[in-house]
């Protein structure tokens, strides 16, 4: 499903170069759930930022389908970020003055989705990550941490991509409402063969995803 | 929910800062609305004004400064000589003089004021200060007298033509009871000034004295000024006669066949008469008296321009601002798969709604203000202008030729504003037009750049936490 081939990134500041992802090569399986750790600064979010085109490679290969990713341009590379991954922040980034309905039909709208269509699938989601009708038309500032995460994973989510990329999205969440998040993920991973890529400093989570791969300075040490 | 109306409800995320943009906003769409009508009401006032005053040329003895002297009176003769050039369709010889209590029996309709008695009491032809009648030199005890009492003098005009304006000193008169005069004839009749007449209980049919001669009275004529009301109007030959100039003549207006003629029939009577007259077009007049208006419409061009700009680049730099604050979101719109153009529209459809709120609140501004800036504009400048006369020497001036009673020269200026200041400006439907073209370009100008550095952040931007 997804195939990473000798990806490299480096960054360039005022003379001095800081290679973040250095020569990375990995394949997750379709309907995956794998679990990124490492400590901060290994190059995690910025390995999670190449897989999801918010960023473009120094050199390599991110294959996904019949694509490479680091190939594509303008166009195919919205229309990826569009409908072929949904992305979950570590602060939610949810629009402020959107409520959470709005929020999750942000990407419908982006994609061309009609707007009955938008709010029924976005009603639909928001019922399926447990957010209630009274909260759905409630903006993010007036809600949890925890409810956040969950808007934006059905944000993630609403235009059925295959991958799902989420950088610590338990990250500023307390244990009870993070167990809560990746029970939500795991949970889609299964029911909708979507493969997850998520992100973590918390080895019990990463303990309990299908495969766990751990960045040490940029470079992919295979555990188990 | 859509791009539009996400654009308009992010406009107004921060009430505080909308509200100030819009107000600063609305008072650079509305100055440049003032402007653009003040522009627009000056431009027609400069057209009249050159349209009313015709196809005329004055002629006045060179030096010439109306009743202050100057100058030696020229004569019939030498005006024919000017009459003979091409293109004249008629000629108005005059002939100015006054009459004091001494050679006639009518009392001046204008009070000496406390500019007359300055002006007037110091006036170089007036050598005897002239008292009431009513007040009899009575200062039998005093030796010294205290208080110079002035009375204006009455102006006389002889004009052999009296079916323009000419004779009226530039006014139109009515004949308000009576008839008109034959200005060719040498009989001793006149026309009196409303004022006047009422002054001296004079109606058609009644008699005064001037020069030792019996006039008749065969008309009231009005012309709408005080100074003009004031006056006398008689034959020229009969004023040659009396006051006996003959043959002269003190000013004389020439009524050229086309506006295309009137510079070539200047210079050739220019030519003709040679250094003994001053000539001057009316177009030449027209140019000095809508002069402060030409310098209004440059200083309403300046701040038209000055506001837009202004306007601009407070749009400009708010978006800029606005940008920079959202550059996260904007990171996560593209996250999540919004294109550039998307992005930008909506920050486009913001900037409009800051720019729209700004043209609705503007207009009230700019039509409240136009005709007050427009007339505050026209008065100042005008009025510097005055002074800038006052201090010239006059001599070119044909407005001396006018029967007024007062200096001719320093009532010109007063005159002179109070046409140019009666003017109105008012904002209609191609000025808002233009407005609504403005803000347009506020709009635009104001999101070109931030949309620039839309087109600029990367989506990567949505990773950072702060
Ligand atoms: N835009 C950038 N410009 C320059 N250097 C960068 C940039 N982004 C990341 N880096 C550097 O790349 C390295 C990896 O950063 P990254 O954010 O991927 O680490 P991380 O594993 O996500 O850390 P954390 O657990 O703290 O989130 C760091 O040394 C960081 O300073
Ligand atoms: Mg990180």
């Amino acid at each position: 499903m997804l195939d990473v081939q000798n990806l490299i990134k480096t960054f360039r500041t005022e003379g001095d170069t800081v290679t973040a992802v250095d020569n990375v090569s990995f394949t997750v399986a379709g309907g995956e759930f794998a679990s990124i750790v490492g400590k901060s600064g290994s190059g995690k979010s910025t390995l999670l930022a190449l897989l999801g085109a918010l960023d473009t490679p120094t050199s390599g290969h991110i294959i996904i389908g019949d694509d490479d990713i680091a190939q594509l341009r303008d166009r195919a590379l919205i229309e990826y970020r569009r409908s072929r991954i949904g992305f979950v922040f570590q602060s939610y980034n949810l629009v402020p003055n959107l409520s959470a309905l709005e929020n999750v039909m942000l990407p419908m709208e982006y994609a061309g989705l009609n707007p009955t269509e938008r709010r029924k699938r976005a009603k639909k989601l928001l019922d399926q990550v447990g957010i209630s009708d009274d909260k759905q038309v409630r903006k993010p500032g007036r809600m949890s941490g925890g409810e956040q995460q969950r808007v934006s994973i059905a944000r993630a989510l609403a235009n059925k991509p295959k991958l799902i990329l989420a950088d610590e999205p338990t990250g500023n969440l307390d244990s009870e409402n993070g167990k809560m998040v990746f029970d939500l993920l795991h949970k889609l991973a299964k029911s909708e063969h979507t493969t997850i890529l998520v992100v973590t400093h918390d080895l019990d989570i990463a303990g309990r995803t299908d495969r766990t791969f751990r960045l040490v300075d940029g470079k992919l040490q295979k555990k188990k | 929910m859509n791009l539009f109306s996400r654009g308009v409800r992010n406009a107004f995320r921060n009430t505080i800062r909308t509200s100030s943009i819009v107000i600063i906003l609305a008072l650079s769409i509305g100055l440049t609305i003032a402007m653009l009508a003040a522009r627009q009401a000056v431009t027609d006032k400069i057209a009249s004004v050159k349209s009313s005053v015709g196809t005329t040329i004055s002629i006045s003895p060179a030096g010439f400064r109306g009743f202050e002297g100057g100058g030696t009176a020229l004569t019939s003769a030498q005006l024919a000589k000017a009459a003979a050039t091409a293109h004249i369709t008629k000629v108005t010889q005059m002939l100015n003089d006054r009459l004091s209590a001494n050679n006639t029996s009518l009392q001046s309709a204008i009070e000496a004021g406390v500019l007359g008695q300055r002006f007037g009491s110091s006036s170089g032809t007036d050598t005897v200060p002239q008292l009431p009648a009513d007040t009899n030199t009575s200062s039998s005890t005093d030796t010294t007298v205290t208080t110079r009492s002035f009375t204006p003098p009455v102006t006389v005009t002889g004009a052999n033509d009296l079916t323009g304006t000419a004779a009226f000193g530039g006014s139109t008169a009515k004949i308000t009871s009576g008839s008109s005069i034959d200005a060719s004839s040498n009989e001793d009749i006149a026309l009196v000034g409303k004022a006047l007449a009422a002054k001296n209980n004079l109606s058609v049919g009644s008699t005064f004295t001037a020069y030792g001669a019996t006039i008749t009275v065969k008309g009231i004529f009005d012309t709408g000024t005080t100074v003009g009301n004031g006056g006398v109007i008689v034959p020229l030959a009969t004023l040659q006669r009396l006051s006996s100039q003959a043959g002269s003549v003190t000013s004389a207006v020439v009524t050229v066949d086309s506006l295309d003629n009137l510079s070539s029939t200047t210079t050739a009577i220019k030519t003709a008469l040679g250094s003994a007259a001053d000539v001057t077009n009316s177009q030449d007049l027209a140019d000095q008296t809508v002069q402060p208006l030409e310098s209004v419409k440059n200083i309403s061009l300046f701040s038209l321009v000055g506001a837009l700009v202004a306007g601009a680049v407070i749009i400009l730099l708010t978006m800029m601002m606005i940008v920079r604050e959202r550059r996260r979101e904007i990171g996560v719109m593209k996250a999540i798969g919004a294109s550039n153009v998307t992005i930008m529209a909506q920050f486009i459809v913001e900037a409009l709604t800051l720019t729209v709120l700004g043209l609705i609140l503007g207009t009230l501004v700019g039509v409240a203000a136009a005709s007050p800036v427009t007339k505050t504009l026209v008065t100042n400048s005008s009025s510097s202008q005055t002074q800038s006369f006052g201090g010239a020497p006059g001599g070119s001036l044909p407005s001396t030729a006018r029967p007024a009673g007062g200096p001719g020269l320093r009532t010109f200026g007063h005159a002179n504003s109070q046409t140019l200041g009666n003017i109105t400006a008012s904002v209609g439907g191609g000025t808002l037009a233009l407005g609504v073209v403005a803000a347009l370009c506020i709009a635009i100008i104001g999101s070109a750049v931030p949309s620039f550095l839309i087109s600029k952040i990367k989506p990567a931007e949505a990773m950072r936490s702060e």
